[in-house]
């Protein structure tokens, strides 16, 4: 073992000197002076975080807590000049728990100069808001308009196959996007009766063999880009699991959405208006209701029509072109929503919500934001009334 | 409900055979600046000029010395995929970020 180590020690120790000896530095490569080469492949990690202070005053009680900070990482793979993945994650302090979700996971390839593929879990283009405009460092108020996120009719992500692209008219464009996905699954009450006949978009297998269609066009009909008109619809024919009772249920849904962003000097800044409008028209379908009377359990069958609509107009300014500093960095908006549940349904709802709120622009892509918001419903989760609240925000993209 | 579902997957169909035909027919793979004799009746408008429309339409421009070139080279194939931008409003953008950085 000692001859061993001795040779080991003989041969590292001559190796080092040999090398220091006859080394000429010739064939170093930190000594050459060629420029870097940056590669085409390449890593990023993008995202948003954001955090705050929210209280929320009804009748009965007001609520007042720092919201934790969610955090959304993308990560960006560039394969290529064609070839990208994108993913994102979001961590969310909700309930005393961290909530982590996969928002979207995709591989997209540029097909020509019209047409890129995208497969995974992807943002649908039903409308703008979800897929362009949900962000915190982008939607320039603390909140979602009503009629997305939990309970939402409007669809947020789905896992399948697209293929999206642009033209160019020569001033005008026409923007367009077709996808297939797993589709919605229907709630049946079985787990949750309150929310009998509601279709639920997290669907990771599908619950039959029916995929949903969907597709959106946008047309830009100016040169100057300022003003965007999009129909979207999405479609399945069946949204029940498979052999039951729900099997043949279909859903057709569909928005539009509007879009005009332009600086105009005789408002000394920029104007953005957006809105969105959004219509879930399901077919009917018989559920159960279980009433206790004198102690024991009764199932009713009822049924209702099921068809629910939401909308959104949102106005906002910022003064780009005043004097002070300050001024060019402050934003002022106005929204207003509204929501529409199936009558007769057990998550019956009317809600109609102003908001309003003044944005403090730190940089391009970090923003406080402080806004007041009211709702007044008919029906929902919380039984209805009159919701007030106020929120102190700052969400930064990165 | 069946037969909205059927004119609209005939209506999608229909839409992607159409988008497929229009860009496949096309006989540019790249977007090439207008020529000499073309700028005599057309004036393009700049990348700074697109930056501030294409950008805009969601979130405010971004600034170009907050990322490197190689770093716009990902950020515009990104941001031409997830909002629909056209292949000349992103080689013109992308070229102004890697100029004004």
């Amino acid at each position: 073992m000692k001859k061993l180590i001795i040779l080991i020690l003989i041969f590292g120790v001559g190796h080092t000197v040999y090398g220091q000896t006859y080394n000429n530095f010739d064939t170093d490569s930190t000594t050459t002076t060629e420029p870097f080469n940056p590669s085409k492949t390449q890593f990023m990690i993008r995202g948003y975080g954001h955090t705050g202070l929210n209280t929320m005053s009804n009748d009965d009680e007001t609520e007042s807590s720092y919201v934790g900070s969610a955090f959304a990482p993308i990560f960006l793979f560039k394969h290529s000049d064609k070839l990208l993945f994108e993913a994102e994650l979001e961590f969310v302090l909700e309930g005393n728990e961290l909530e982590v979700g996969l928002e979207y996971a995709d591989v997209m390839y540029v097909l020509n100069k019209n047409m890129t593929v995208r497969a995974g879990k992807f943002l649908l283009p039903f409308g703008t808001f979800m897929e362009r405009l949900h962000p915190a460092w982008i939607n320039r108020l603390p909140t979602t308009p009503l009629g997305y996120g939990h309970d939402g009719i409007a669809p947020s992500s789905g896992i399948g196959v697209e293929l999206r692209g642009a033209f160019d008219l020569g001033g005008p464009s026409l923007n367009y996007a077709v996808y297939s996905t797993n589709g919605p699954r229907l709630k049946d009450g079985s787990e949750e009766p309150e929310e009998a006949g509601m279709l639920m978009f997290q669907n990771f297998e599908d619950n039959n063999n029916s995929k949903a269609f969907g597709g959106r066009i946008g047309l830009l009909p100016f040169a100057d880009s300022s003003t965007e008109i999009g129909f979207s619809t999405y479609s399945t024919s069946k949204v029940g699991n498979r052999d039951s009772e729900y099997e043949n249920v279909g859903a057709f849904l569909y928005a539009l959405d509007f879009s005009f962003v332009k600086q105009i000097p005789a408002l000394g800044g920029f104007v953005d208006i957006k809105g969105q409008y959004n219509n879930s028209d399901i077919d009917d379908a018989t559920f159960i209701e279980i009433h206790e009377e004198d102690g024991e359990e009764e199932e009713e069958e009822y049924t209702f029509g099921n068809n629910s609509n939401s909308f959104y107009a949102q106005l906002s300014y910022r003064p780009t072109m005043a004097e002070s500093d300050f001024m060019k960095k402050l934003e002022f908006v106005g929204r207003y929503s509204n929501f529409n549940a199936p009558e007769g349904a057990e998550w019956e709802e009317q809600s109609e919500q102003y908001a309003f709120g003044l944005n403090y622009w730190l940089t391009w892509r970090s923003v406080i934001k402080i806004a007041y918001q009211t709702t007044d419903s008919v029906g929902g989760h919380d039984g209805g009334g009159i919701t007030n609240g106020f929120y102190i925000h700052w969400a930064i993209g990165f | 409900m069946k037969t909205i579902y059927k004119i609209f997957i005939a209506g999608i169909v229909l839409l992607f055979s159409g988008a497929l035909i229009v860009s496949c027919s096309s006989t540019k793979d790249k977007y090439t600046a207008v020529t000499d004799v073309e700028e005599e009746f057309k004036i393009e408008k700049s990348g700074a000029q697109m930056w501030g429309e294409a950008c805009n339409r969601c979130h405010l421009a971004p600034s170009p010395a907050d990322y490197n070139d190689t770093d716009w080279e990902t950020i515009s194939l990104h941001m031409r995929i997830r909002a629909n931008l056209t292949e000349k409003e992103i080689t013109k953008i992308e070229a102004f970020l890697k100029s004004a950085n």
